[in-house]
């Protein structure tokens, strides 16, 4: 059996000696798809940023496709929050597409066929072959988090990573996303990514992480995110409505 | 039109532009679009004392010396008080730019000839370009061009997404040092011939002007070396008839500078019309009750 894609035994994640996030404690396999969800603040991101070596280790073991998570980097793809980036940086959609092979490329060695045809098939992929030339800027919020995604894709993650991929994204681009990352988990890559959406937690994910400061829950989703659990960890964010069924109200 | 260039040292006036053009278009690209417009002016005055230091202790020649070594310091201190993203202390990059330039104001107003020297130092002799000094100009600007060539993917990455090209591996650190170290460059090179202040609009002006005609970064560096030199050619040819022709003194490099801002400003209504015809982009969903099952 090879290595697990993720492995945190007892983990706490924090900055400059300060822990954010404490009782991390996770296996995913390859073609899995973990969903970390909790309130803002709750720590998703920071871990999203410790897979990728970015955030310290303070305490337990973190061990990332079976070494140290800097180490996975080249193996892992990384899809960012679309709000986070300049849309008016001059660059087309096919070349931040491009970025995504750049560590393969290396420093001095040119753009090859195969590396632009992995651009145009990542394109393909999300439904934006026909927007290859377009300014990134000019694309809507959800075009441009697939053009994200296909970055990631043009890597061929053996883990991705994604923070909040359905922030600010249409129904259409919603879709997309989610057809791909089905795919992706088919095809073995594991997956993680953060939400504050449950519905979309419960649909994609093999398993839930709930965070908030700490670990709460982790399983499958109709065993991590009962309206139990939920009420603990966001406190009074967390309402029965009766029917069995729990709204969350973002403070 | 081209005959006042036939004059051996207006013509190399003209060279040593084409050179800098070459540098400045492309390495203006960069300054815009990792917003160092600010970096870039705090290079251009914290070279100003090792330019003096340069020329007290080895005349004309030891500029470049006493430049480099500024530069190059210039360059390291500004990447560890801009560390961690985007330019996170406006006021220490501030303090940096003041401190050095008043050191190179008292170095240079114990001199004699104080006004002469400092006038040069801060606006350059671009009409008195020895062919040594071209040369010097020609390696300098082999070096930024090949350092440039090196690490413009992954400048581009860092510069269009910090947290993404940390994720793929890149050490941010080491390409803000070495984007910082490619201006320092750049301000060594043109330090002789347009002095310390014009050459802040030769790393800021061509990037901005090409902007409102491309979104490709490639064509950006193109057009920005481009208008430098038809701002070369303009400024020159401008200075030349002025104190030729009709007895006024007219500053070529300041010609120069002048011409690449008139460029920029007959540009500007052409960015405002990309600009309206560009889509806006659709409003954010944003949801503050998700609903569980």
């Amino acid at each position: 059996m090879g290595d697990a894609a993720l492995r945190y035994a007892g983990v706490s994640l924090g900055y400059h000696g300060t822990p954010v996030l404490t009782d991390v404690e996770l296996t995913l396999a390859g073609g899995q798809r973990l969903a970390l969800v909790g309130p803002n603040g709750a720590g998703k991101s920071t871990l999203i940023k410790s897979v990728l070596g970015l955030v310290p280790v303070l305490g337990g073991t973190a061990t990332v496709l079976g070494g140290a998570p800097a180490g996975a980097r080249h193996r892992t793809g990384y899809v960012p929050q679309t709000g986070s980036l300049d849309a008016d940086f001059p660059v087309t959609a096919a070349q931040v597409v491009m970025m995504g092979r750049y560590r393969r490329i290396g420093w001095w060695r040119p753009t090859r066929a195969v590396d632009r045809r992995a651009v145009r098939e990542a394109l393909d992929r999300v439904g934006l072959a026909d927007r290859a030339g377009t300014h990134f800027g000019i694309l809507s919020g959800g075009q441009r988090q697939r053009v994200l995604l296909a970055r990631a894709l043009a890597a061929e993650p053996e883990l991705l990573l994604l923070d909040e991929p359905f922030n600010g994204v249409d129904a259409v681009s919603q879709e997309a996303v989610v057809r791909v990352l089905r795919e992706l988990g088919a095809a073995g890559t594991a997956l993680v990514l953060s939400t504050h959406d449950l519905t979309v937690a419960r649909e994609l994910a093999d398993q839930v992480c709930l965070l908030n400061g700490r670990q709460w829950a982790i399983g499958p989703p109709a065993a991590a995110l009962t309206g139990d659990i939920l009420r603990r960890a966001y406190g009074g964010h967390a309402v029965d409505v009766g029917d069995g069924r729990t709204v969350l109200v973002e403070p | 039109m081209i005959e006042p260039f036939t004059v051996p040292f207006l013509g190399r006036a003209l060279a040593e532009l084409a050179l800098l053009a070459l540098v400045c278009g492309p390495v203006s690209v960069f300054v815009f679009v990792r917003r160092l417009s600010f970096v870039s002016d705090a290079l251009t005055h914290t070279v100003f004392p090792g330019v003096v230091i340069g020329f007290l202790a080895g005349g004309v020649e030891g500029i470049v010396a006493g430049a480099l070594v500024a530069g190059v310091v210039t360059a390291v201190v500004l990447t560890l008080l801009t560390r961690g993203g985007a330019l996170s202390d406006d006021a220490s990059t501030a303090v940096v730019l003041t401190a050095m330039f008043s050191v190179g104001v008292v170095l240079v107003s114990r001199r004699s000839s104080y006004t002469a020297d400092l006038t040069s130092f801060l606006f350059g002799r671009i009409l008195t370009v020895t062919p040594r000094q071209l040369a010097e100009t020609a390696v300098l600007a082999a070096v930024i061009l090949g350092l440039l060539l090196l690490g413009a993917r992954a400048l581009i990455f860092r510069a269009f997404d910090p947290a993404g090209a940390a994720a793929a591996g890149y050490r941010i650190a080491g390409l803000d040092l070495w984007l910082n170290l490619v201006v320092a460059l750049v301000v060594v090179a043109a330090v002789r011939a347009v002095g310390t202040i014009l050459v802040v609009a030769l790393l800021i002006v061509p990037a901005a002007a090409a902007r409102m005609l491309t979104v490709r970064l490639t064509v950006m560096a193109a057009l920005g070396t481009g208008l430098i030199l038809l701002a070369g050619y303009g400024g020159l040819l401008a200075s030349w008839t002025a104190s030729v022709e009709h007895g006024i003194s007219l500053t070529s490099a300041s010609a120069v500078v002048l011409l690449l801002v008139l460029a920029y400003l007959l540009l500007l209504p052409l960015g405002a019309l990309r600009r309206r015809r560009r889509r806006p982009a659709p409003a954010r969903r944003g949801s503050p009750h998700e609903l569980v099952g």
